[in-house]
């Protein structure tokens, strides 16, 4: 199923209500501050939001929520598709599945999350303020993880897949609707792609990439976290929202049930131990954790970023913390 | 150790004797469910159904497969309610995990063994899986520290250990009482108290963190190269899988790449003690 197909919007519409017979589909709807995942339903088709930057919450939610009985739930079963995932959400699978799916240990929860999902990329159309993904060598469309992707340009949409569970979905798709293809990425797609970027580029100039945030974090003075620590509340919101974070906790239940419970090396006593000591115990400390965990911690054990630039930690941020100025001061 | 199924639920263990070794420490005879093998310096994740889970090294010999045992000491809110258990309880076990200790690289070397407190535990099985090889080593020094007389444990493993040949004890309290007549002073002194054949020696530290400090500091004065002080290394654990984060040393994950490391290979991480 290589290639490109073009349907008109309202053909492209149709497909998707027959979809909603078999699959829970999730897709981005515009809420009242900002666009996000919905579970929609055949009267939400005409106002899902297409090639929207990021949605609110990170694509590792569907995988690893917040909550889950990992001893007692069947999890996931359900086929599910999930549209409108931005570039830097599946480059995050990168590292959520070397964690999750490894060959030692694999979590049965997620993996059957991962199988009875079928991932819908996006091309971003726009970019938002903290965007940073070309900064790390990623761009503003999907690359890899996804198994279609939906574009919606000038009135039409181009579909095309990525994966085995991808071409099936599309060739059912296809089998009832008229389409035109091509073999190649269509050249509007293509000039929205190189805008985009451009775009990224230019704002995120100051930026240093990967290896560079790297090498500053390593090098780094104490006086910058205690400064730049300040004004943190310990919330955890950065790590909640990120789809690279996936530290977690198992709480017992009776009848030897375990929840398995997202958690944040930002929440004070994440590594305390009985005797008393607890390494993150200092604010500084435990706020620079998390810097040293994505650019040199995670990328040195797996050869996967932990930081994909999709910019929502500075977004979330209560204390007004932007990652990216540090760095930028880091830098300097 | 690859696992089939789901890798958070635990098999079932009966506790089939409580052995009280000190004020705060018993000891937990288990028998699980299904056969059950550990390398020693392994550790086991062990549930108090509905309670909470903890990690643990057992303390009996890897060669016994039928029951194992888990040495206890009382040190927050789980352990304090597994000091209830009595006979009959039933128990969750996930495990064995981790590294544990690298035997074929004691073959032929002098075995010095710097233990504290509970740290014992894990050192135990350890000392049972070196009785096993005995003829195949040098000399097995076991240095042994705790607070007082009544909280050193295992009293009857000294006297086996020092029946035999290559195999030798010391212990010491921090505060003694009119009946001890053995050493006294922080476990480190007993460092001084013995002959060390430096090149074919290697030497294994398992306490509280200050011991292992400074134990370790210890051990490099008198001259051990980095890479042959085994430190176990204590930190929060949650899932033992390598997965929930709690337990990074650094880059590492304690409870799939230690809890057995070499100081070479932590030294440079931050906050290790
Ligand atoms: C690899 C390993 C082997 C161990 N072997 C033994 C042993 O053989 N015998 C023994 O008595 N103790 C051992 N410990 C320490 C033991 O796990 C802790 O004493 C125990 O977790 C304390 O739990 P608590 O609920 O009673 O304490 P609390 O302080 O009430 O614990 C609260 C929370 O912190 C976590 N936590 C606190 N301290 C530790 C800690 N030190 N390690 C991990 N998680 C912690 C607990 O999981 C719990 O979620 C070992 C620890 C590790 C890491
Ligand atoms: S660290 Fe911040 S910018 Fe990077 S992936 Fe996580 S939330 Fe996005
Ligand atoms: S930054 Fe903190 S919360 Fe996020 S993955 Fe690393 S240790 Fe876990
Ligand atoms: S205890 Fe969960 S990663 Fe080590």
């Amino acid at each position: 199923m290589a290639g490109y197909y073009k349907l008109d919007k309202e053909v492209w519409d149709g497909a998707l209500a027959g979809i909603l017979n078999t699959y829970r589909v999730f897709a981005p709807l515009k809420g009242v501050k900002a666009t996000d995942y919905e579970c929609i339903g055949e009267a939400h088709i005409p106002d899902i939001v297409y090639n929207h930057p990021k949605p609110v919450i990170p694509l590792k939610t569907f995988f690893i929520p917040i909550k889950e009985n990992v001893v007692a739930d069947t999890a996931g079963i359900h086929p599910t598709i999930i549209m409108g995932i931005p570039g830097c959400d599946l480059a995050a699978l990168d590292l959520l599945d070397k964690f999750f799916l490894d060959e030692d240990y694999p979590d049965t929860y997620y993996a059957s999350r991962r199988k009875h999902t079928i991932l819908v990329g996006a091309d971003c159309h726009l970019t938002d303020t903290h965007c940073h993904c070309t900064s790390y060598g990623l761009n503003p469309y999907p690359e890899k993880h996804h198994d279609l992707s939906v574009h919606v340009l000038n009135g039409h949409v181009w579909l095309s897949s990525h994966s085995e569970k991808g071409a099936h979905l599309l060739s059912g798709i296809l089998d009832s609707v008229s389409f035109e293809s091509m073999d190649e990425v269509p050249l509007e797609i293509q000039h929205v792609r190189q805008q985009q970027k451009r775009e990224l580029e230019k704002r995120n100039k100051r930026l240093p990439n990967y290896q560079e945030s790297t090498d500053a974090v390593v090098n780094s003075e104490a006086s910058v976290w205690h400064s730049y620590s300040r004004t943190c509340v310990s919330c955890g919101a950065c790590a909640t929202i990120c789809p690279t974070c996936t530290c977690f906790l198992l709480i017992d239940r009776p009848g030897f049930e375990k929840v398995r419970q997202l958690d944040a090396c930002q929440y004070p006593g994440f590594e305390r131990t009985a005797g008393g000591e607890d390494p993150l115990k200092r604010l500084d400390n435990r706020f620079k954790n998390r810097y040293l965990c994505k650019y040199l911690y995670r990328p040195e054990k797996y050869e996967a970023m932990a930081c994909t630039g999709c910019g929502r930690c500075i977004d979330a941020c209560i204390g007004k913390i932007d990652k990216n100025e540090l760095l930028v001061e880091l830098t300097k | 150790m690859a696992v089939n199924g789901n890798i958070y639920r635990p098999m079932k263990a009966v506790v089939e004797k409580v052995i009280d070794e000190s004020p705060l420490i018993k000891t937990f005879v288990l028998v699980p469910e299904r056969a059950f093998s550990f390398k020693t310096g392994e550790f086991i994740e062990l549930t108090l159904d509905g309670i909470g889970e903890a990690p643990f090294t057992p303390s009996s010999s890897p060669l016994i497969k039928e029951r194992f045992d888990v040495t206890i000491m009382k040190a927050g809110y789980v352990t304090e309610l597994m000091h209830k258990l009595e006979p009959g309880a039933v128990l969750g076990v996930r495990g064995p995990y981790g590294r544990g200790y690298p035997l074929e690289k004691f073959i032929d070397k002098e075995v010095i063994i710097l233990s504290g407190g509970c740290g014992l535990a894990p050192i135990r099985s350890l000392l049972y899986a070196l009785i096993d090889i005995k003829d195949k080593l040098r000399k097995v020094t076991l240095c042994y520290g705790s607070k007082t007389p009544q909280d050193c444990i295992y009293k009857p493993l000294f006297s086996q250990l020092n029946q035999i040949d290559n195999f030798s004890t010391l212990r010491t309290v921090d505060f003694a009482d009119r009946y001890w007549d053995e050493h006294v002073g922080v476990a480190t002194v007993l460092l001084d108290h013995i002959d060390i054949d430096l090149p074919n020696a290697v030497a294994v530290v398992c306490g509280p963190p200050v011991m292992m400090k400074y134990g370790t500091m210890k051990l490099l004065e008198k001259g051990f190269p980095d890479h042959l002080i085994y430190l176990s290394m204590e930190k929060n654990m949650s899932c033992g899988l390598g997965k929930c984060g709690h337990c990074m040393l650094g880059g590492y994950f304690v409870c799939r790449d230690g809890p057995v490391f070499t100081y070479d290979e932590i030294k440079d991480q931050p906050h290790i003690w």
